[in-house]
């Protein structure tokens, strides 16, 4: 694995954990949806890390880009003053909230994260480099209920299980429909019409066959995530205009004068 | 634990943003506050989804943290306008003085 990939995880890490402190401490709104637009940028960084490029996109689109300029624009609409802020005041009740989030996190940490030795995990990548196998390929086996969540996520060690992937496609094992472009009938065929095949733009012409190399690329990017959206997922993705259409509504309704 | 980044990783790093989004809930009394808390909530379960996403090479993790963004979105405009209103009531944005549902 590269050097500066990680080093770009635990920078944003640390800076999302920085700026979500910042949200919960600044007494002022406005200086909180700041601290939580430089998180947003942090976890589209993120995103971008574990190759989710369109919803890295996506978040500071949507999230940076309009959520929070709703939120800046409604708390200067609201104009507080220093006496509607409040004093900042500590109580057992803080004292309590604080108690309750750290053992929210305990336990959340607990169930992910058995006690593991480092060294086995180290032991077992220093075994499989041994054996010849790319360790990246290989999850490490722990005590954990999930498999692999010693996993790298690396961009090769994506890449070398989607080879994998297409590999076993290749060979008949399984096919590139399993769970993606299932038809709603399971006993009709279904193909992927020319059009959605990914890299050719135009309808009948026929696929442009991709290497492997371009198709690892693919993953994450608007390409196959649109493919699915418009696929397996298009009945969520029209109730979703609903769900926006009902919003707006009533946004304009509650905020109106005289309800 | 590694210095690379592993699984592991992200999900504790979401779990530890997602902890602060809920002691913010809890500690904040200031509406907006609360409401950007929920929003901070709903972006560290969207890290899960896609640290899950890449671990099992596949995308309906994406998916789901694309609706999730969308449900956010409306969730923002409506909250927000409830809390505009509120304001007008009351002229405070303090959840704990907004106590009725009706006048």
């Amino acid at each position: 694995m590269g050097f500066w990939e990680p080093l770009f995880f635990w920078i944003f890490a640390v800076g999302a954990v920085v700026t979500s402190l910042g949200v919960l401490t600044f007494r002022n709104p406005l200086y909180s949806a700041l601290s939580l637009i430089a998180d947003f940028f942090c976890f589209a960084s993120l995103y971008a890390l574990l190759s989710a490029h369109f919803l890295a996109i996506t978040q500071v689109l949507v999230y940076a880009g309009a959520i929070m300029v709703l939120f800046v624009f409604i708390i200067m609409l609201l104009n507080l003053t220093e006496a509607d802020l409040g004093q900042r005041q500590f109580s057992l009740h803080h004292i309590l909230a604080w108690v309750g989030g750290i053992a929210v996190f305990a336990f959340t940490v607990s169930t992910i994260l058995p006690l593991i030795p480092t060294d086995q995990v180290e032991s077992n990548r220093a075994e499989a480099r041994a054996a010849g196998e790319s360790p990246r390929n290989q999850s490490v086996s722990t005590m954990s209920t999930i498999p692999g969540l010693y996993a790298d996520l690396s961009e090769s060690a994506l890449e070398a299980r989607y080879r994998d992937k297409i590999r076993s496609w290749s060979q008949g094992e399984s096919s590139p429909a399993d769970g993606k472009y299932r038809p709603f009938l399971s006993d009709r065929d279904f193909t992927i019409p020319p059009a959605m095949e990914p890299g050719t733009g135009q309808e009948g012409r026929a696929p442009r066959s991709r290497s492997e190399e371009q198709r690892q690329g693919l993953f994450g990017t608007v390409e196959p995530v649109s493919i699915l959206l418009v696929n397996r997922f298009v009945v969520p993705f029209e109730l979703t205009a609903i769900l926006l259409l009902a919003a707006i509504m009533g946004a304009v309704i509650i905020a109106k004068k005289r309800l | 634990m590694t210095w690379e980044p592993t699984l592991a990783h992200y999900l504790i790093l979401a779990a530890g943003t997602f902890s602060i989004g809920v002691i913010g809930v809890m500690v904040r009394r200031n509406a907006l506050t609360l409401f950007m808390c929920i929003e901070l909530m709903l972006n560290s379960v969207n890290l899960t989804f896609i640290a899950f996403s890449k671990y099992r090479v596949d995308l309906d993790g994406h998916i789901f943290s694309f609706f999730v963004m969308a449900v956010a979105a409306a969730e923002a405009a409506v909250g927000l306008a409830i809390i505009l209103h509120i304001f007008r009531h009351y002229r405070s944005v303090n959840v704990d003085e907004v106590r009725q549902l009706k006048n």
